[in-house]
Protein backbone atom coordinates (compact mmCIF):
# COMPACT_ATOMS: atom_id res chain seq x y z
CA UNK A 1 0.00 0.00 0.00
CA UNK A 2 1.69 3.27 -0.96
CA UNK A 3 0.96 5.18 2.03
CA UNK A 4 3.07 8.08 2.97
CA UNK A 5 2.19 9.10 6.31
CA UNK A 6 0.33 10.93 8.56
CA UNK A 7 -0.84 14.24 6.92
CA UNK A 8 -2.72 15.91 9.15
CA UNK A 9 -4.47 15.20 12.70
CA UNK A 10 -7.93 16.23 13.80
CA UNK A 11 -8.87 17.26 17.17
CA UNK A 12 -12.81 18.02 18.54
CA UNK A 13 -11.16 20.58 21.79
CA UNK A 14 -12.28 21.84 25.25
CA UNK A 15 -11.13 25.37 24.01
CA UNK A 16 -10.49 26.39 20.36
CA UNK A 17 -9.13 30.08 21.49
CA UNK A 18 -6.58 27.98 23.79
CA UNK A 19 -5.38 25.40 21.51
CA UNK A 20 -5.15 28.03 18.66
CA UNK A 21 -2.81 30.08 20.97
CA UNK A 22 -0.55 27.00 21.51
CA UNK A 23 -0.59 25.77 18.39
CA UNK A 24 0.71 28.73 16.73
CA UNK A 25 3.15 29.31 19.60
CA UNK A 26 4.51 25.85 18.55
CA UNK A 27 4.91 27.09 14.64
CA UNK A 28 2.44 25.84 12.76
CA UNK A 29 0.64 28.71 10.09
CA UNK A 30 -3.09 28.90 10.59
CA UNK A 31 -5.06 29.12 7.46
CA UNK A 32 -8.33 28.05 8.84
CA UNK A 33 -11.80 30.57 10.83
CA UNK A 34 -11.15 33.79 12.68
CA UNK A 35 -12.33 31.99 15.91
CA UNK A 36 -9.14 29.44 15.79
CA UNK A 37 -10.53 26.99 14.33
CA UNK A 38 -9.47 24.82 10.97
CA UNK A 39 -6.22 23.90 9.92
CA UNK A 40 -2.90 24.45 10.90
CA UNK A 41 0.45 23.90 8.93
CA UNK A 42 3.96 22.75 8.84
CA UNK A 43 6.21 24.11 6.27
CA UNK A 44 5.65 20.81 3.89
CA UNK A 45 1.67 21.21 4.15
CA UNK A 46 1.08 18.80 6.65
CA UNK A 47 -0.53 19.69 10.18
CA UNK A 48 -3.31 19.44 12.46
CA UNK A 49 -6.77 21.03 12.55
CA UNK A 50 -8.71 22.14 16.06
CA UNK A 51 -12.33 22.13 16.12
CA UNK A 52 -15.12 22.44 19.25
CA UNK A 53 -15.81 19.03 20.38
CA UNK A 54 -19.38 19.00 19.14
CA UNK A 55 -18.49 20.10 16.34
CA UNK A 56 -21.07 17.46 14.35
CA UNK A 57 -18.73 16.89 11.36
CA UNK A 58 -16.55 15.64 13.49
CA UNK A 59 -16.32 11.41 13.55
CA UNK A 60 -17.78 10.29 16.92
CA UNK A 61 -14.93 10.38 19.77
CA UNK A 62 -13.09 7.48 21.27
CA UNK A 63 -15.10 6.34 24.82
CA UNK A 64 -12.26 8.13 26.91
CA UNK A 65 -11.51 11.70 27.32
CA UNK A 66 -9.29 11.87 24.38
CA UNK A 67 -9.69 14.90 21.93
CA UNK A 68 -8.40 13.13 18.79
CA UNK A 69 -10.74 12.80 16.57
CA UNK A 70 -9.07 11.50 12.94
CA UNK A 71 -5.75 10.55 11.46
CA UNK A 72 -5.52 11.03 8.64
CA UNK A 73 -3.10 9.53 5.86
CA UNK A 74 -1.20 10.91 2.63
CA UNK A 75 -0.99 8.37 0.26
CA UNK A 76 0.52 8.39 -3.55
CA UNK A 77 -2.62 7.99 -5.13
CA UNK A 78 -5.97 7.33 -6.09
CA UNK A 79 -4.72 3.52 -7.10
CA UNK A 80 -3.93 3.41 -3.29
CA UNK A 81 -7.37 4.64 -2.29
CA UNK A 82 -9.19 2.48 -4.37
CA UNK A 83 -6.45 -0.43 -2.43
CA UNK A 84 -7.16 0.86 0.97
CA UNK A 85 -11.04 0.74 0.42
CA UNK A 86 -11.42 -2.38 -1.03
CA UNK A 87 -9.19 -4.08 1.58
CA UNK A 88 -11.14 -2.52 4.34
CA UNK A 89 -14.81 -2.74 3.09
CA UNK A 90 -13.57 -6.55 3.81
CA UNK A 91 -14.63 -6.33 7.15
CA UNK A 92 -15.98 -2.89 7.89
CA UNK A 93 -18.28 0.01 7.16
CA UNK A 94 -15.74 2.30 4.83
CA UNK A 95 -17.02 5.77 3.30
CA UNK A 96 -15.73 8.32 0.78
CA UNK A 97 -16.02 11.56 1.51
CA UNK A 98 -16.97 14.23 -1.39
CA UNK A 99 -13.35 15.32 -1.71
CA UNK A 100 -12.49 11.50 -2.59
CA UNK A 101 -10.95 10.75 1.59
CA UNK A 102 -11.43 7.32 2.43
CA UNK A 103 -12.90 6.81 6.01
CA UNK A 104 -13.06 4.14 8.12
CA UNK A 105 -12.33 3.03 11.89
CA UNK A 106 -9.09 0.96 13.07
CA UNK A 107 -9.20 -2.02 15.51
CA UNK A 108 -9.01 -0.44 18.40
CA UNK A 109 -12.07 2.32 17.20
CA UNK A 110 -9.46 5.34 15.37
CA UNK A 111 -11.06 7.73 13.20
CA UNK A 112 -9.07 6.94 10.33
CA UNK A 113 -9.10 8.78 6.82
CA UNK A 114 -7.27 8.50 3.31
CA UNK A 115 -6.15 10.81 0.55
CA UNK A 116 -3.90 11.88 -2.29
CA UNK A 117 -1.27 13.26 -0.18
CA UNK A 118 -0.74 17.01 0.49
CA UNK A 119 2.38 17.02 1.75
CA UNK A 120 4.71 19.17 -0.38
CA UNK A 121 8.14 18.34 -1.31
CA UNK A 122 10.77 20.36 0.70
CA UNK A 123 14.01 21.71 -0.72
CA UNK A 124 15.75 23.35 2.42
CA UNK A 125 18.92 23.44 3.93
CA UNK A 126 20.25 21.12 7.14
CA UNK A 127 21.33 21.94 10.24
CA UNK A 128 24.91 22.58 9.27
CA UNK A 129 27.92 21.20 11.51
CA UNK A 130 31.56 21.74 11.68
CA UNK A 131 32.91 18.77 12.71
CA UNK A 132 36.69 18.22 13.26
CA UNK A 133 38.45 15.34 11.09
CA UNK A 134 35.67 15.99 8.52
CA UNK A 135 34.87 18.85 5.44
CA UNK A 136 33.59 21.77 7.19
CA UNK A 137 29.64 22.34 6.64
CA UNK A 138 29.24 26.28 7.51
CA UNK A 139 31.65 28.78 5.59
CA UNK A 140 34.49 31.11 7.29
CA UNK A 141 32.76 33.81 9.23
CA UNK A 142 29.03 32.26 9.07
CA UNK A 143 27.58 31.89 12.01
CA UNK A 144 25.76 28.74 13.98
CA UNK A 145 23.98 30.36 16.85
CA UNK A 146 21.08 32.86 15.70
CA UNK A 147 19.15 33.68 18.60
CA UNK A 148 16.49 35.32 15.69
CA UNK A 149 16.34 32.54 13.52
CA UNK A 150 13.44 31.03 12.62
CA UNK A 151 12.37 27.66 14.18
CA UNK A 152 9.28 26.26 12.25
CA UNK A 153 8.12 22.82 12.42
CA UNK A 154 8.77 21.14 9.02
CA UNK A 155 6.59 18.18 8.68
CA UNK A 156 4.50 16.01 11.03
CA UNK A 157 6.53 12.80 11.94
CA UNK A 158 4.35 10.75 14.07
CA UNK A 159 1.76 10.00 16.64
CA UNK A 160 1.70 7.69 19.35
CA UNK A 161 -1.67 5.98 20.26
CA UNK A 162 -2.11 4.20 23.80
CA UNK A 163 -4.37 0.95 23.07
CA UNK A 164 -5.98 -1.75 25.30
CA UNK A 165 -4.59 -4.19 22.83
CA UNK A 166 -1.33 -3.57 20.78
CA UNK A 167 -0.70 -6.92 19.39
CA UNK A 168 -4.26 -6.93 17.86
CA UNK A 169 -3.42 -3.44 16.51
CA UNK A 170 -0.14 -4.10 14.83
CA UNK A 171 -1.56 -7.04 13.08
CA UNK A 172 -4.19 -4.51 11.69
CA UNK A 173 -1.54 -1.90 10.56
CA UNK A 174 1.12 -4.66 8.75
CA UNK A 175 -1.08 -7.13 7.39
CA UNK A 176 -3.99 -4.74 6.14
CA UNK A 177 -2.28 -1.85 5.38
CA UNK A 178 0.91 -2.88 4.30
CA UNK A 179 2.88 -1.40 7.44
CA UNK A 180 6.68 -2.34 8.74
CA UNK A 181 7.55 -3.58 11.96
CA UNK A 182 10.65 -1.03 12.68
CA UNK A 183 11.61 -2.11 16.61
CA UNK A 184 9.88 -3.05 19.61
CA UNK A 185 9.66 -2.40 23.36
CA UNK A 186 8.94 -5.63 24.98
CA UNK A 187 5.69 -4.88 27.49
CA UNK A 188 5.71 -1.82 25.24
CA UNK A 189 4.92 -1.76 21.68
CA UNK A 190 5.90 -1.97 18.06
CA UNK A 191 7.31 1.38 16.16
CA UNK A 192 5.66 1.21 12.53
CA UNK A 193 6.33 2.75 9.22
CA UNK A 194 4.36 2.70 6.14
CA UNK A 195 5.71 1.58 2.98
CA UNK A 196 6.59 4.84 1.13
CA UNK A 197 7.84 6.81 4.26
CA UNK A 198 11.68 5.74 5.42
CA UNK A 199 11.33 7.40 8.90
CA UNK A 200 12.30 5.23 11.79
CA UNK A 201 8.42 5.29 12.65
CA UNK A 202 4.99 7.40 11.65
CA UNK A 203 3.15 5.20 14.66
CA UNK A 204 4.70 4.24 17.92
CA UNK A 205 1.63 2.00 19.95
CA UNK A 206 2.11 1.94 23.72
CA UNK A 207 -0.07 -1.49 25.35
CA UNK A 208 -2.28 0.04 27.89
CA UNK A 209 -5.28 -0.84 29.90
CA UNK A 210 -9.03 -0.12 27.83
CA UNK A 211 -9.48 3.05 29.74
CA UNK A 212 -6.16 4.94 28.52
CA UNK A 213 -6.86 4.74 24.92
CA UNK A 214 -6.18 7.60 22.88
CA UNK A 215 -3.44 9.92 22.22
CA UNK A 216 0.15 9.48 23.91
CA UNK A 217 1.97 12.07 21.86
CA UNK A 218 2.46 13.66 18.07
CA UNK A 219 5.31 15.24 16.91
CA UNK A 220 7.10 17.55 14.01
CA UNK A 221 10.61 17.17 12.71
CA UNK A 222 12.54 20.33 13.16
CA UNK A 223 15.58 21.06 10.97
CA UNK A 224 17.32 19.96 13.62
CA UNK A 225 19.14 19.38 17.12
CA UNK A 226 19.30 23.55 16.91
CA UNK A 227 16.11 24.10 15.54
CA UNK A 228 14.84 22.39 18.21
CA UNK A 229 16.27 23.70 21.33
CA UNK A 230 15.50 27.12 20.04
CA UNK A 231 12.03 26.22 19.45
CA UNK A 232 11.62 24.74 22.88
CA UNK A 233 13.21 27.10 24.79
CA UNK A 234 11.17 29.72 23.17
CA UNK A 235 7.72 27.54 24.93
CA UNK A 236 9.19 27.82 28.00
CA UNK A 237 9.98 31.70 27.90
CA UNK A 238 6.19 32.06 26.69
CA UNK A 239 5.40 29.92 30.10
CA UNK A 240 4.38 26.61 28.29
CA UNK A 241 5.13 23.42 30.43
CA UNK A 242 7.69 21.07 29.35
CA UNK A 243 6.56 17.70 29.89
CA UNK A 244 9.91 15.43 28.95
CA UNK A 245 13.55 16.58 26.95
CA UNK A 246 15.24 17.76 25.94
CA UNK A 247 16.62 14.58 25.02
CA UNK A 248 17.97 11.96 22.46
CA UNK A 249 16.10 8.77 21.92
CA UNK A 250 17.44 5.08 21.49
CA UNK A 251 15.05 3.75 18.79
CA UNK A 252 14.59 6.30 16.04
CA UNK A 253 17.91 8.09 17.50
CA UNK A 254 15.61 11.73 17.45
CA UNK A 255 15.94 14.28 19.34
CA UNK A 256 12.77 15.32 21.37
CA UNK A 257 11.53 17.72 23.53
CA UNK A 258 8.03 17.00 24.68
CA UNK A 259 5.23 19.94 25.93
CA UNK A 260 1.79 19.51 27.74
CA UNK A 261 -1.02 20.94 25.34
CA UNK A 262 -4.31 22.10 25.65
CA UNK A 263 -5.33 19.34 23.31
CA UNK A 264 -4.72 17.19 26.12
CA UNK A 265 -1.85 14.90 24.28
CA UNK A 266 2.01 15.63 24.43
CA UNK A 267 3.49 18.55 21.32
CA UNK A 268 6.10 17.41 20.69
CA UNK A 269 9.37 18.59 18.80
CA UNK A 270 11.69 16.04 17.19
CA UNK A 271 14.82 16.03 15.03
CA UNK A 272 17.45 14.06 13.26
CA UNK A 273 15.53 10.68 13.09
CA UNK A 274 17.39 7.65 11.44
CA UNK A 275 16.04 6.57 7.96
CA UNK A 276 15.73 3.30 6.97
CA UNK A 277 15.21 0.85 4.19
CA UNK A 278 13.65 -3.04 3.96
CA UNK A 279 16.84 -4.61 4.80
CA UNK A 280 16.55 -3.12 8.63
CA UNK A 281 16.11 -6.03 11.04
CA UNK A 282 13.99 -5.20 14.14
CA UNK A 283 15.35 -4.86 17.43
CA UNK A 284 13.84 -5.49 20.80
CA UNK A 285 14.49 -3.73 24.47
CA UNK A 286 12.57 -4.30 27.76
CA UNK A 287 10.11 -1.37 27.90
CA UNK A 288 12.28 0.60 30.24
CA UNK A 289 13.48 3.89 31.28
CA UNK A 290 17.30 3.64 30.59
CA UNK A 291 16.07 2.20 27.06
CA UNK A 292 14.03 5.34 26.12
CA UNK A 293 16.73 8.18 25.98
CA UNK A 294 20.68 7.72 25.72
CA UNK A 295 20.78 10.69 27.46
CA UNK A 296 18.26 13.38 28.95
CA UNK A 297 18.91 17.25 29.25
CA UNK A 298 16.88 19.09 31.88
CA UNK A 299 16.36 22.77 30.88
CA UNK A 300 17.19 25.90 33.05
CA UNK A 301 17.08 29.52 33.36
CA UNK A 302 20.05 31.14 30.74
CA UNK A 303 22.79 31.48 33.03
CA UNK A 304 26.87 32.65 32.37
CA UNK A 305 30.44 32.16 34.70
CA UNK A 306 31.51 34.89 35.93
CA UNK A 307 33.56 36.63 39.02
CA UNK B 1 -5.55 11.53 50.54
CA UNK B 2 -4.96 14.43 52.96
CA UNK B 3 -2.18 16.17 54.05
CA UNK B 4 -2.56 16.69 58.07
CA UNK B 5 -2.56 19.71 59.79
CA UNK B 6 0.55 19.87 62.06
CA UNK B 7 2.73 20.48 59.64
CA UNK B 8 4.32 23.40 59.47
CA UNK B 9 2.50 26.42 57.11
CA UNK B 10 4.19 28.03 54.40
CA UNK B 11 4.97 31.38 54.08
CA UNK B 12 2.01 33.71 52.69
CA UNK B 13 1.44 33.05 48.88
CA UNK B 14 -0.95 35.04 48.55
CA UNK B 15 -4.43 36.77 49.80
CA UNK B 16 -8.30 35.23 49.01
CA UNK B 17 -8.86 38.39 47.14
CA UNK B 18 -6.03 37.72 44.46
CA UNK B 19 -8.23 34.57 43.85
CA UNK B 20 -10.88 35.31 41.28
CA UNK B 21 -13.96 32.74 41.64
CA UNK B 22 -14.21 30.08 39.71
CA UNK B 23 -9.91 29.87 38.64
CA UNK B 24 -7.39 28.04 39.41
CA UNK B 25 -3.76 29.25 40.03
CA UNK B 26 -0.10 27.60 40.79
CA UNK B 27 2.22 28.70 43.11
CA UNK B 28 5.95 27.71 44.10
CA UNK B 29 6.07 27.93 48.30
CA UNK B 30 9.54 26.25 48.29
CA UNK B 31 10.77 27.90 45.11
CA UNK B 32 12.01 25.30 43.37
CA UNK B 33 11.65 27.17 39.87
CA UNK B 34 8.40 25.63 39.11
CA UNK B 35 4.96 25.41 40.25
CA UNK B 36 4.25 22.53 42.94
CA UNK B 37 0.77 23.33 44.18
CA UNK B 38 -2.32 24.81 42.35
CA UNK B 39 -5.35 26.27 44.10
CA UNK B 40 -9.14 26.15 42.97
CA UNK B 41 -11.52 28.98 44.51
CA UNK B 42 -15.36 27.97 44.64
CA UNK B 43 -17.20 30.89 46.22
CA UNK B 44 -15.28 31.11 49.27
CA UNK B 45 -13.44 28.02 49.58
CA UNK B 46 -9.76 27.33 48.15
CA UNK B 47 -9.32 23.80 47.08
CA UNK B 48 -5.60 23.31 46.96
CA UNK B 49 -3.56 20.06 45.50
CA UNK B 50 0.07 18.77 44.57
CA UNK B 51 0.91 19.72 40.92
CA UNK B 52 1.32 16.13 39.82
CA UNK B 53 -0.90 13.80 38.05
CA UNK B 54 -1.46 9.97 39.66
CA UNK B 55 -1.04 8.48 36.41
CA UNK B 56 2.69 9.00 36.29
CA UNK B 57 3.70 10.04 39.40
CA UNK B 58 6.12 12.71 38.88
CA UNK B 59 4.31 14.76 35.92
CA UNK B 60 2.32 18.32 36.47
CA UNK B 61 -0.54 19.04 35.20
CA UNK B 62 -0.99 22.47 33.17
CA UNK B 63 0.16 23.44 29.66
CA UNK B 64 1.07 26.58 30.55
CA UNK B 65 0.87 28.78 34.14
CA UNK B 66 -2.08 28.55 35.64
CA UNK B 67 -3.89 26.61 32.96
CA UNK B 68 -5.40 23.60 35.22
CA UNK B 69 -9.33 23.82 34.26
CA UNK B 70 -11.23 22.22 31.32
CA UNK B 71 -12.63 25.20 29.40
CA UNK B 72 -15.90 25.59 30.85
CA UNK B 73 -14.32 25.41 34.44
CA UNK B 74 -16.61 22.31 35.59
CA UNK B 75 -13.22 20.18 36.40
CA UNK B 76 -9.25 20.26 36.51
CA UNK B 77 -7.63 19.29 33.39
CA UNK B 78 -4.40 17.17 33.41
CA UNK B 79 -2.74 18.80 29.79
CA UNK B 80 -0.65 15.15 29.31
CA UNK B 81 -3.12 12.40 28.35
CA UNK B 82 -6.63 14.49 29.10
CA UNK B 83 -7.67 13.29 32.47
CA UNK B 84 -10.28 15.35 34.10
CA UNK B 85 -10.34 15.49 37.96
CA UNK B 86 -13.53 16.65 40.36
CA UNK B 87 -12.71 19.91 41.67
CA UNK B 88 -13.85 19.13 45.01
CA UNK B 89 -12.25 15.48 46.12
CA UNK B 90 -9.71 15.25 43.62
CA UNK B 91 -10.62 12.00 41.79
CA UNK B 92 -10.02 11.57 38.22
CA UNK B 93 -13.70 11.06 36.93
CA UNK B 94 -12.55 10.51 33.25
CA UNK B 95 -8.93 9.28 31.68
CA UNK B 96 -5.93 7.55 32.02
CA UNK B 97 -5.88 7.70 35.92
CA UNK B 98 -9.51 7.10 36.42
CA UNK B 99 -10.33 6.71 39.87
CA UNK B 100 -7.22 7.66 41.32
CA UNK B 101 -6.66 10.92 43.17
CA UNK B 102 -4.64 14.68 43.06
CA UNK B 103 -3.22 14.72 46.66
CA UNK B 104 -4.78 17.18 48.44
CA UNK B 105 -3.17 19.87 50.26
CA UNK B 106 -4.56 21.60 53.46
CA UNK B 107 -4.93 25.35 53.17
CA UNK B 108 -5.00 28.13 56.18
CA UNK B 109 -6.77 31.05 55.37
CA UNK B 110 -6.07 33.87 57.98
CA UNK B 111 -9.03 36.54 59.59
CA UNK B 112 -6.88 38.96 57.11
CA UNK B 113 -7.42 36.48 53.77
CA UNK B 114 -4.04 35.32 53.87
CA UNK B 115 -3.24 31.96 52.50
CA UNK B 116 -0.87 29.54 53.79
CA UNK B 117 -0.06 25.88 53.01
CA UNK B 118 -0.01 23.01 55.57
CA UNK B 119 3.13 21.49 53.29
CA UNK B 120 6.89 21.03 54.00
CA UNK B 121 9.76 21.69 51.34
CA UNK B 122 10.76 18.42 51.79
CA UNK B 123 7.53 17.02 51.24
CA UNK B 124 7.62 14.03 48.78
CA UNK B 125 5.77 15.40 45.96
CA UNK B 126 5.31 12.46 43.78
CA UNK B 127 2.56 10.30 44.24
CA UNK B 128 2.09 6.38 43.43
CA UNK B 129 1.37 5.77 39.72
CA UNK B 130 -0.96 4.18 37.70
CA UNK B 131 0.50 0.63 36.64
CA UNK B 132 -0.17 0.77 32.73
CA UNK B 133 0.14 -3.00 31.64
Amino acid sequence: MKIIGPDELVFGVDSVEACAAFIADFGLKHSGEKDGSGFYEALDGTGLSVYRKDDPNLPPPLPTNSMLRNTIYGVEDQETLDQIRAELSKDRQVRIQPDGTVEAVDDMGFALGFRVTRRRKLNLLPERINSPGAAPQRGFNEIGANEDAEALPRTLSHVVYFVPDAAKMEAFYVERLGFTLMDRFTGGGPFLRPALNTDHHTLFLIQTPEYMKGLEHFAFHMQGPTELMLAGSRMVKKGYQSFWGPGRHKFGSNWFWYFNSPMGTHAEFDADMDIFDDKWEARELPMKTEHSQIFLLEHREKWAPGG
Amino acid sequence: MSADTTRPLTDVVCRLSDLEDGKAYGFDPFRKGRDTVFVVRRGNKVHAYVDICPHYGSTPLPWKKNAYLTGDAQHIFCSAHGAIFDIETGVCVLGPCLGQSLTSVQVAISEEGEIRFFLEAHDKLICKPVVTN
